[in-house]
């Protein structure tokens, strides 16, 4: 099969056409996001725009060309096991599961100890560039990894809202029509990035982000019909929506085919059944690419899975976390060779914590209080915020010290806000930026 | 509404697509009688199919491992494609996603055959045996590690998805409710050495009696009793296949569904019917169509004879492969097939379906022809092609593949309006 490049003046001009079209009915949307834990967004001809992008910058970085990449964990992380309490009562609730204290990473400053996959990231920590959030969550929170992540991707705890919270800052800050590459969910969508009138590009592959045919097909004639199918809208908002889904599908593949990484027919046609799940190392290669390409790409979110640890989990949590280790420091070598180290902050959220003491299985049920990880350049690194309190466990879990929203106000801050109205605050920063 | 408008409704919903000729056939009986085949077929006299699987030969063998996986994935959706039972696969299909056992958690290939059997023979009548027999089925062990829970040590696992996911839901049980099942539920077993058999091993098992939804419960059947009488649970599953047949049907239609579904003692073929009758009756709204049932149509529809390891390496790049849901909610929902990712390979599947249509089949010959109407006809959309994709067709330069027909084939195949059903 042959993979064509694209002309993008094929397309860009019939693109910014049909966002200017768009008149999709909100209730239609709102319904089909109910019943989906994966991406998607909501377009209306919503109210005006918000100006609040003017805030003057205090740093070095104007916050317009800042980046946000949040590494979504899901499944429900075990906090204990990838930072470690220097409590005795670790080895009492880990009998089986306790990981041996000669191989854990020290971190200068505190007691507690990294999973020795996260190793890779102790420079960061030294360098005060990473910090750490401990006994984070939300209050009434739930076990339910669907009720959790809810919670979690709205930021809005209680009957959470349908839009994400980096939706809502997407929307606070959208001027003019929908730019689908302002967002990009990598490894699959994000219910964080919903919002009202936003709409994101969802790249669940890179390596197999393309537009494929056979050679004897005239694929440009064909890719140029294919974007005719997308005018004029239809009345059906479900029909519509699908038209919607092209012009956005073929500026994405346009630009992000320089950025791709990967065997492309190998993947397509790879030899397996498997579900085919990205690592956190391949998407944030991608995600640095990205950021490389300066296509005004303010938020990406990089999911990936697996952490719902039931059974078996030290051979299965070391294999993630060794992913998350060294993909997230091979990602801030790329940035810094590329000279944008200064432009990112990453942060990391999984639902929830698990349960502190293990089960019968070699694993961990699910909990309550969880972990994040913040970088950036303006982040007060070396710190644990909060507490894994092993000692004071509220119905056998890790009681919950800090809200997420918390740490979510620190990333939306970094981004130039507007933080409080987003996220009904404020909410203690908690010292984790200068 | 007319009649082929009804049967092709219920054709896109139901069976996914048609084969050519199949509307025309079903048109002339008319739609109670195709509602009936579908509903009953041993009532219609449409024999009763052998499992995709049967006289599958599994070895331990592991370099034939994926080879296997891969068969196993080819059985089934080969069968998915010829069935004259739509029905039952399709509700197995249902199942599949509510279960949500995953090949990649359960990696032993006859448990996983045993599963699909189950939900394919179960799926159609009593809802309780199905809780039951699932509960104690080695493949749902495995994957929600009842396997290895014990009276010492229970794992939440099952227990919690037992009430959240597969009978009553979220905001219906508490926290002690998940940890009472799940004591209750212990002492299962799989022998691996006896091909994956699951057993009852009374020393693993605590038979304290434990409150469950304000029964007492001590084992499996009292569990599966305690969370199949919930006053919640038949709304639950009603609800959940109503939508997955209708889209989003309104609150009084899936009340009345599941009253009648209640009251039917939790009949899925009783709910079945319902569902259809309330279709018919214009109570449903377009849906978006996830990978598998896209390609399954496409398949009918053109005859396209694609080999096995690139029919399923199309659903993996779409992004829905049988056997693989994500999590244990299964596999997502509409919006994850309006994503780029997901637009960019329909577009490359649209591409290998075309090319593997025969140069005799009615697709290439309507497309060919330019004859728009005949083609929309041949994929279940009566009323034709949308204004954007019919001017589209109608602009296609008739040299852009240079066997004639199959670049039109490929657009329709794409098009937004092979996305909606």
């Amino acid at each position: 099969m042959s993979n064509k490049p694209l002309s993008r003046r094929t397309f860009i001009g019939a693109a910014g056409a049909t966002a200017g079209a768009v008149a999709v009915g909100r209730g239609v949307w709102a319904t089909m996001l109910s019943d989906s834990v994966e991406q998607s967004a909501l377009i209306g001809i919503g109210s005006a725009p918000s100006t609040t992008t003017t805030l003057a910058s205090s740093g070095a970085v104007p916050y317009g060309d800042r980046i946000l990449v949040v590494l979504e964990m899901a499944g429900g992380n075990d906090a204990i096991n990838t930072l470690v309490p220097g409590s005795g009562l670790y080895k009492d609730a880990r009998r089986e599961l306790a990981l041996p204290s000669n191989e854990l990473v020290r971190l200068a400053g505190t007691d507690y100890t990294l999973h020795p996959a996260l190793a890779p990231l102790a420079p960061h920590w030294d360098a005060g560039s990473m910090a750490a959030v401990a006994g984070v969550g939300l209050m009434e929170q739930s076990r339910s990894h669907f009720k959790a992540m809810d919670t979690w991707w709205s930021g809005s705890p209680g009957t959470p809202s349908q839009t994400g919270w980096l939706g809502r800052w997407l929307d606070a800050t959208l001027e003019g029509p929908n730019d689908p590459l302002r967002a990009i969910a990598l490894g699959g969508g994000s219910r964080a990035l919903v919002g009202e009138r936003t709409l994101a590009t969802v790249v669940r592959n890179p390596a197999n982000f393309s537009l494929k045919t056979f050679p004897n097909m005239d694929t440009d004639a064909l890719i140029k019909a294919f974007l005719a199918t997308a005018e004029p809208l239809a009345m059906s908002p479900e029909l519509a929506a699908a038209q919607e889904a092209i012009p956005a599908t073929l500026e994405a593949v346009e630009l992000l085919a320089s950025v791709s990484g990967g065997d492309d027919d190998g993947a397509m046609f790879g030899s397996g059944s498997q579900g085919g799940a990205m690592t956190a190392t391949d998407l944030l290669q991608t995600a640095a690419g990205i950021i490389t390409l300066g296509i005004g790409t303010r938020v990406i979110t990089v999911g990936i899975s697996g952490f719902d640890t039931h059974a078996d989990q030290l051979p299965r949590h070391h294999e993630l976390l060794a992913d998350v280790g060294t993909g997230l420091a091979a990602f801030f070598e790329r940035l810094a060779a590329d000279g944008n180290l200064d432009k990112v902050m990453v942060v990391t959220t999984s639902e929830f914590g698990r349960r502190i003491q293990e089960n019968g299985s070699y694993g961990t049920d699910h909990g309550t209080g969880g972990l994040q990880f913040v970088f950036g350049p303006e982040v007060v690194g070396g710190q644990v915020v909060g507490d894994l309190n092993l000692a004071n466990p509220v119905d056998g879990d890790l009681p919950i010290l800090v809200d997420t929203r918390s740490v979510y106000s620190v990333a939306l801050d970094w981004l130039g806000g507007p933080t409080d109205e987003i996220l009904a605050g404020p909410h203690d920063r908690l010292g984790l930026v200068a | 509404m007319t009649t082929r408008d009804d049967i092709a409704f219920l054709a896109r919903r139901v069976a996914w697509g048609l084969a050519p000729g199949q509307l025309d056939k079903f048109e002339a009986v008319g739609t109670s009688a195709y509602i009936d085949a579908l509903v009953d077929p041993d009532g219609a006299g449409i024999a009763a199919e052998p499992s995709p699987w049967a006289g599958f030969e599994y070895t331990h063998d592991q370099e034939l491992r994926q080879q296997q996986g891969l068969e196993t994935l080819d059985r089934w959706t080969t069968h998915l494609v010829k069935t004259d039972r739509p029905y039952e696969n399709t509700m197995a299909w249902f199942w599949h996603d509510h279960f949500a056992v995953s090949f990649q958690v359960v990696k032993y290939l006859p448990i996983l055959i045993d599963h699909l059997d189950l939900i394919r023979d179960q799926g159609f009548g009593d809802f309780r045996e199905l809780i039951r027999s699932v509960s104690t089925d080695s493949a749902m062990l495995v994957f929600l590690d009842g396997a290895t829970s014990t009276g010492q040590a229970p794992n939440e696992n099952y227990g919690r998805e037992l009430l959240e996911l597969y009978t009553i839901g979220i905001g219906n049980y508490t926290e002690d409710d998940v940890a009472a099942a799940s004591v209750a539920l212990t002492g299962w077993v799989v022998r691996r050495r006896l091909l994956g058999e699951a057993q009852f091993v009374p020393g693993r098992h605590d038979s304290t009696p434990q409150l469950l939804l304000g029964e007492m419960v001590s084992d499996v059947d009292s569990v599966v009793d305690a969370a199949c009488s919930h006053s919640a649970c038949a709304g639950f599953i009603a609800a959940k296949v109503a939508r997955f047949f209708l889209g989003n049907p309104s609150d009084s239609v899936v009340g009345r569904i599941t009253d009648r579904f209640a009251a039917s003692g939790l009949d899925m073929a009783v709910l079945a019917r319902d569902v259809l009758d309330a279709g018919l009756a214009g109570e449903s709204t377009l849906q978006i169509v996830a990978p598998v049932p896209w390609l399954v149509g496409a398949l009918k529809a053109t005859t396209a004879q694609i080999e096995p390891r690139i029919r399923i390496g199309l659903l993996r790049l779409m992004g829905q492969v049988p056997g693989s849901p994500p999590n244990v909610g299964g596999f997502p929902g509409a919006s994850t097939w309006l994503a780029s990712s997901a637009t960019a390979a329909r577009f490359s599947a649209a591409n290998v379906v075309a090319r593997a249509t025969p140069d005799d089949a009615a697709a290439i010959r309507l497309a060919a022809d330019g004859d728009w109407d005949g083609l929309a006809d041949l994929f279940l959309r009566p009323q034709g092609f949308s204004e954007a994709t019919l001017a589209a067709l109608r602009d296609l330069p008739t040299n852009v593949s240079t066997r004639r027909g199959e670049g039109a084939l490929a657009l329709s195949l794409a098009s937004p309006d092979l996305l909606v059903a």
